[in-house]
């Protein structure tokens, strides 16, 4: 076992890290108060250097993809990168960019689908694909820090199947989500761990105290598993690893969430401190592919059944 | 990266589970239940050990120097996961293998490591570790023991509590204080010390997690040599600091706890309740809390097998060991109920038994959270 990057990969995460320190990646609210800020900057960088594709290299992989996830989930600004970087990567390489993923429900609204270029859906038996004719999307006012839409009622999309198993592209979809829930919960803990070593009441930090020292700690604790169940899901690319690793960091990110949004008091609830940007993004993909509940009976069925 | 057993760890486990097939007897379960502190498993792990180490699998990571065969960090710990999920038919002889022994190899003088180690390594030492007193537990530097030199020795005189394996225990891997009462950390000493010395006096204390578990351990005019002393005078606390570092995350409890769970589930499926979504969700989650733990510990010995410094890394496991076992141990009593209250599944019982120790012993789960917020997340220092 080797829980350290092979070269490419350690070069490959460090020229990302440059990216996610700059300037682009960081906090600035939104002009019209939005709840998100899509960095199209962020997002050309990336693209322009290969990143999204780093899932179709042999020595970087879907663990790179997973790290890549992880890693821009952890900063404020947003950038379409989970689909794009594992199930585009790897399934639908020509497909245009960004891209919104239809789990379920062809009618739900879900993340990224204003913007998107192309939809990929995973509800039936295969991978089906289409691209997004302007029209065919209605844009949703939402409590989630993304972009979302749904589909127009009625609109007619060209829908492709591309090649490879559909349980396949659903587990590497549950490790993107997975990883990306997890460096959402560690971008809000980073900072809260800030304010709350900052900010003095009582005549000392709030850090200092004991009761808020532990529960961080605690949600330090799971955040840190949930990243590397995650990495250890994209390394391994099995529906069991994937079902875990999204089914535990879904399970935990509940309670961590809330203690996040506690210790930050009455400035967590404002659009001007960034901590939403990591929260609502949590708190929807909580939910995603089913929620904790579906993810930990499919970890039982994969682990002790072999359905 | 690469989250995979390579070929030579898993031969490596076959050949420890093949063992443990052959040498452990049909009423072994019946034997474990009782605890590794039991007079019945540590004289057990007399007969047992020797065979181990005749095979090359006592302490197979041990240098070459010791008897050991140099294997990698990642083989002691395939052990211990065998061995403790299979009960620990080493008993307290773990301790030596896991800490005991290198701490000597480190700090020992030539002599202490000739007396000391060759009896480890052959499976015929049991030591207890006295550390805990009844006004030092988790605040151990206040610890009141003392040890006065007197000539060519130190008498020692105090009470140690919680002492497991004391009752059979050959020798005592002691604190005592050889400074003055305000001396802190800095007025600890550590003393090898003979347990048929005259002067010492072990009770065992009636205990929730089997018999001969845990003792008192008095120390009256207790007089040894200066040469039983381990370094020097105010060393002890950087000595231990190392010897606790490995210890931190010694016993790989999330093994045990992960195949109880299994056979939870077994159970269960046999009963015909395998369909049953709660219970489905429930043994999902407990088996993801396990893995939580598995990955956390395995992060440590990684470390350690790269020859890096595990540092708060060491707590983030332990707080998760704790947790997963604590979860696995409810999804017992909620779904399979009759299986605790009667007395036919000894290896439900052990790992109940067991569980309720984690989130105490070697660190209670509040010191390691606030290791974790100083030392990993960086929040200034509070209170305690
Ligand atoms: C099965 C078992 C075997 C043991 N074997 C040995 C042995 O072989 N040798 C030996 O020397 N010792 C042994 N111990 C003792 C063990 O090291 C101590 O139990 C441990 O250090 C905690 O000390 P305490 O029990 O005195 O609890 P205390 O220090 O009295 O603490 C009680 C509880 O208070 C809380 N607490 C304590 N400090 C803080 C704090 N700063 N902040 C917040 N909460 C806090 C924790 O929840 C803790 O569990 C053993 C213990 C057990 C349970």
């Amino acid at each position: 076992m080797r829980f350290t990057p092979n070269e490419d990969q350690a070069a490959f995460l460090s020229v990302l890290a440059q990216m996610t320190e700059a300037p682009e990646a960081g906090w600035k609210a939104s002009p019209d108060w939005s709840r998100f800020d899509y960095s199209a900057s962020l997002d050309r960088m990336l693209e322009d250097n290969g990143f999204f594709e780093c899932a179709r290299e042999p020595t970087l992989g879907l663990v790179a993809a997973a790290s890549l996830t992880y890693q821009l989930a952890r900063v404020p600004a947003l950038v379409e990168c989970a689909a794009t970087s594992t199930l585009r990567a790897l399934f639908a390489p020509d497909l245009p960019r960004p891209v919104a993923v239809i789990e379920t429900d062809p009618l739900q609204a879900v993340p990224f689908l204003p913007t998107a270029k192309a939809v990929i859906r995973l509800d039936g038996d295969k991978i089906a694909v289409a691209q997004l004719e302007p029209g065919v999307v209605q844009e949703v006012s939402s409590l989630f820090a993304y972009p979302m839409g749904k589909l127009a009622a009625g609109a007619k999309l060209d829908w492709q199947t591309v090649d490879g198993d559909v349980h396949d592209a659903r587990a590497v979809w549950s490790v993107a989500t997975a990883a990306e829930l997890a460096g959402c919960l560690k971008g809000g803990l980073d900072a809260v761990v800030k304010h709350v070593s900052e900010r003095q009441q009582f005549g000392r930090p709030l850090g200092a105290f004991q009761a808020i020292q532990h529960r961080l700690a605690q949600a330090a604790t799971k955040a840190e598993a949930a990243y590397w169940l995650a990495l250890r899901a994209a390394d391994r690319r099995t529906p069991a690893d994937a079902a875990l690793a999204l089914g535990y960091t879904q399970e935990a990110s509940g309670r961590v969430v809330q203690d996040l949004h506690q210790f930050m008091g009455a400035m967590g609830l404002t659009l001007e401190h960034p901590l939403h940007r990591w929260t609502y993004r949590a708190r929807l993909l909580r939910a995603g592919l089913g929620g904790p509940t579906a993810n930990l009976r499919a970890y039982y069925a994969r682990k002790w059944t072999n359905a | 990266m690469d989250f995979e057993w390579s070929a030579e760890d898993r031969a490596f486990r076959a050949r420890v589970r093949a063992f443990l097939e052959k040498e452990l007897p049909a009423n072994w379960p019946e034997i474990a239940r009782h605890g590794p502190g039991s007079r019945e498993q540590t004289e057990f792990s007399l007969e047992f050990c020797p065979k181990l180490a005749a095979a090359g699998l006592l302490m197979p990571h041990w240098p070459k120097q010791w008897g050991g065969g140099d294997r990698p960090t990642w083989e002691h710990f395939i052990l211990g996961e065998e061995m403790w999920a299979a009960g620990e038919p080493r008993g307290a002889q773990y301790m030596n293998v896991n800490w005991i022994g290198p701490t000597l190899m480190r700090f020992g003088s030539p002599e202490q490591q000739q007396r000391y180690i060759p009896p480890m390594a052959a499976g015929t030492a049991i030591w207890c570790q006295g550390f805990s007193e009844p006004d030092a537990g988790s605040d151990l530097a206040r610890l009141r023991t003392r040890a006065v030199r007197d000539g060519d020795d130190y008498v020692i005189n105090g009470q140690k509590i919680w002492t497991s394996y004391a009752g059979l225990a050959h020798n005592c891997f002691l604190l005592a204080r050889t400074g003055d009462g305000a001396s802190g950390k800095a007025g600890i000493a550590i003393f090898l010390v003979d347990m048929k010395t005259p002067g010492i006096e072990v009770r065992s204390i009636p205990s929730l997690i089997g018999h001969g578990d845990i003792h008192e351990t008095f120390f009256t005019d207790v007089r040894v040599p200066a040469s039983a002393r381990l370094g020097e005078e105010g060393q002890a606390w950087s000595i231990i600091g190392y010897s606790l570092a490995n210890e931190r995350v010694g016993i790989p409890r999330y093994e045990m706890a992960s195949r109880v769970l299994d056979q939870m589930v077994q159970e269960l499926r046999r009963r015909g309740q395998g369909d049953d979504a709660v219970i489905q969700l429930r043994a999902g989650s407990a088996a993801a809390n396990c893995e939580a733990a598995r990955i956390l510990v395995y992060r440590t010995v990684e470390m350690r097998s790269r020859g890096e410094a595990v540092d708060a890394e060491a707590s983030l496991a332990r707080v998760a060991v704790a947790e997963a076992e604590q979860s696995v141990t409810e999804f017992g009593m909620e779904f399979l109920n009759d299986a605790f209250t009667g007395d036919d599944h000894p290896v439900f019982l052990a790992h109940h038994e067991r569980a309720i120790v984690t989130g105490i012993a070697a660190g209670a789960t509040e010191i390691q959270l606030g290791l974790i917020a100083r030392r990993w997340l960086g929040l200034p220092n509070g209170a305690a």
